[in-house]
């Protein structure tokens, strides 16, 4: 029953054209703009010194910075470096203090940034180091006993293309499931076809197993384009393996898919649908870090924000996408996601209903 | 032998423009169906004859009774009830973009069979729309294909719900001469209807309903016995002529 159910739909989809431009447009013109806006030539990182120790050691660090492609910098008073890292004009300042390694012993190099640019710190800090490492052998005359090679960061593409496009497609799979499921049954409901299916023996379990299983593979292949397009034209590297990308689908899918279902469920209309619909997702485009790190998030909305189902999924992309993470890196989003999937499809199978409560 | 026994059937509804209070839909139906007949359900819209029917189906659940289908007990083994039975519901909308064949296919599966649409299209006479999609078709071919659709699992009971409503007489002719010649090969048939002469064509035995509650039962001719009104009066005939010959008499005058 299953497997002709799960036939069946994937039939229907198949032959519904304009649903399967529809469903890779969004994604696909999200990724169009974002490497428009993300990559136009080389990414430089503006910088402010506010330089209040002045000494040798104080110039050779400036000199190593200014050495660097990747830095923009300037100078100016720790003050006016604030003003302009809040208005977002700096990405970063960095504050020399007076007498700066004049005695030798480390000192605290204080690094202002605007939360909102979190993101770039991780690509930014170990160029800085770097920087600091070759100023102070410089001053003293050291050779450098070994030389890390940042130009791996680089060379990885960390740019804002990367960190966006595996949560948008951590957001498509939220879309593309929660629609599947959820307005199909309200639909259906409605002109009684879930009442035509239900005057044969299958049971509630049977039908959402078809609808499971078809929509997974839709999405498996709509998410493929996506990725492949995102590759090939945009030039995105997949760091890890194409299995475990698979297993998050797995589970992202079924996660959402069954809210589908408990949405439609509870949904009696379209009208209503589309409301509840918006309600369980926009939050989650908010808080899911797809757009900026959940780490920018105020820190009394991080700890919710984490445990999103979309967090769990766009988190677990984006790891085996640009770092190559594998599974085992990803314990604590496997378990999450198992754990949503569990609650939400025995959900899913209790609240379903399928017969037209009567006016 | 009785194939369908209903015994005290009840459902209550919330009213629609007052969610607090009820309205009772079926009131305490209790019915035989026996093997074999075509058995008619009559009566006006709102009657409650859908709502009994679905109840038999294991469709809605009942408040309280019991229906009893083929010996088994609906309201425990549904889906044992699904098994035996043929449904054709009165709305008529099916999956998209999927053909009669398709269709069929699709529903014989659910019932883990594999009857050849083609035989089923046949039964019905449809088979030039094999390949065409039902919101295709026309009312009455729309109703033979949901009438194809409940003969999938070769049931014991068919249950067909106002088929005939809508149609044209040809339409019409064509849906009645299909379910005596399913009933002749032997399946039990429940229909509901509000057309007299549908009743009176097709049925075996009939139970009229009114306002949730079965206000008569039997066959047609007892039916006409018992509740026919009186014959009136035939009214006189005739002419002034006989009326003058009645009073002064036909003997020849001088």
């Amino acid at each position: 029953m299953i497997v002709q159910l799960t036939k069946t739909f994937l039939r229907i989809f198949f032959r519904d054209r304009r649903a399967i431009i529809f469903s890779l447009f969004f994604p696909l013109v999200f990724m169009a703009i974002f490497s428009f806006t993300g990559n136009l030539g080389p990414q430089t990182v503006s910088i402010g010194i506010a330089d209040n120790a002045n000494n040798i050691f104080s110039t050779s660090f400036k000199q190593a910075l200014t050495a660097n492609d990747v830095f923009e910098l300037s100078e100016a008073s720790e003050a006016e470096l604030r003003a302009q890292v809040t208005q977002g004009d700096l990405q970063l300042a960095l504050v020399i203090p007076a007498g700066f390694s004049d005695n030798g012993t480390p000192a605290e190099l204080p690094v202002i940034v605007d939360a909102a640019q979190v993101r770039q710190l991780a690509l930014i800090m170990p160029v800085l180091e770097q920087a600091l490492v070759n100023a102070e052998r410089t001053l003293r005359g050291n050779e450098p006993l070994f030389s890390l090679k940042v130009e791996d960061v680089q060379a990885r593409a960390q740019d804002y293309l990367s960190f966006v496009v595996p949560g948008l497609l951590a957001m498509s799979l939220m879309s593309i499931s929660i629609a599947g499921s959820g307005f199909n049954i309200v639909e259906y409901r409605r002109k009684g076809i879930l009442k035509r299916l239900f005057v044969t023996p299958i049971q509630p379990k049977h039908f959402i197993g078809g609808l499971v299983l078809s929509r997974t593979i839709i999405c498996i292949l709509q998410l493929s384009v996506v990725l492949l397009i995102g590759v090939l034209v945009m030039g995105i590297n997949i760091e890890g393996s194409a299995l475990s990308l698979l297993v998050f689908i797995l589970l992202g899918t079924t996660v959402f898919l069954s809210i589908g279902f408990c949405l439609g469920s509870i949904a009696r209309t379209q009208e209503t649908i589309q409301a509840i619909g918006n309600l369980v997702t926009l939050p989650q485009m908010l808080l899911s870090g797809i757009f900026y790190p959940i780490e920018s998030l105020p820190a009394v909305v991080q700890p919710v924000a984490e445990v999103l189902p979309l967090s769990f999924v766009a988190t677990a992309f984006r790891e085996v996408i640009v770092n190559g993470a594998g599974l085992m890196d990803l314990l604590p989003q496997l378990l999450g996601l198992t754990l949503w999937g569990v609650v939400t499809l025995v959900l899913a199978i209790r609240l379903f209903v399928w017969k037209e409560v009567a006016a | 032998m009785n194939i369908v026994e209903v015994s005290n059937l009840r459902k209550r509804y919330p009213k629609p423009d007052n969610k607090g209070e009820f309205f009772e839909a079926v009131a305490g139906i209790s019915l035989t169906i026996a093997q074999g007949e075509i058995f008619g359900l009559l009566g006006p819209n709102g009657a409650g004859k859908t709502t009994t029917l679905e109840m038999i189906e294991g469709l809605t659940d009942p408040d309280d009774g019991s229906v009893i289908v083929a010996g088994i007990d609906v309201q425990k083994e549904p889906y044992k009830v699904k098994q035996l039975i043929g449904v054709q519901l009165q709305a008529n909308d099916y999956l998209d973009k999927l053909s009669l064949t398709e269709l069929l296919e699709l529903f014989t599966a659910l019932y883990g069979r594999t009857t050849p649409p083609a035989d089923l299209l046949g039964k019905v006479n449809l088979n030039d729309k094999a390949q065409a999609r039902p919101n295709k078709l026309s009312g009455g071919q729309k109703q033979r294909f949901s009438i194809a659709c409940a003969l999938v699992n070769d049931p014991k009971v068919l249950f067909l719900d106002e088929p005939t409503t809508g149609l044209d007489p040809q339409a019409k002719r064509s849906l009645w001469e299909l379910v005596r010649s399913l009933n002749k090969a032997g399946m039990t048939i429940v229909l509901t209807t509000h057309n007299m002469e549908e009743a009176e064509f097709l049925c075996d035995r009939l139970a009229i309903m009114d306002q949730g509650k079965v206000i008569a039962q039997g066959t047609p001719a007892q039916l006409i016995q018992q509740y026919a009104p009186d014959v009136p009066p035939v009214p006189r005939h005739g002419n002034l002529e006989d009326v003058f010959l009645h009073l002064t008499g036909s003997a020849l005058r001088e």
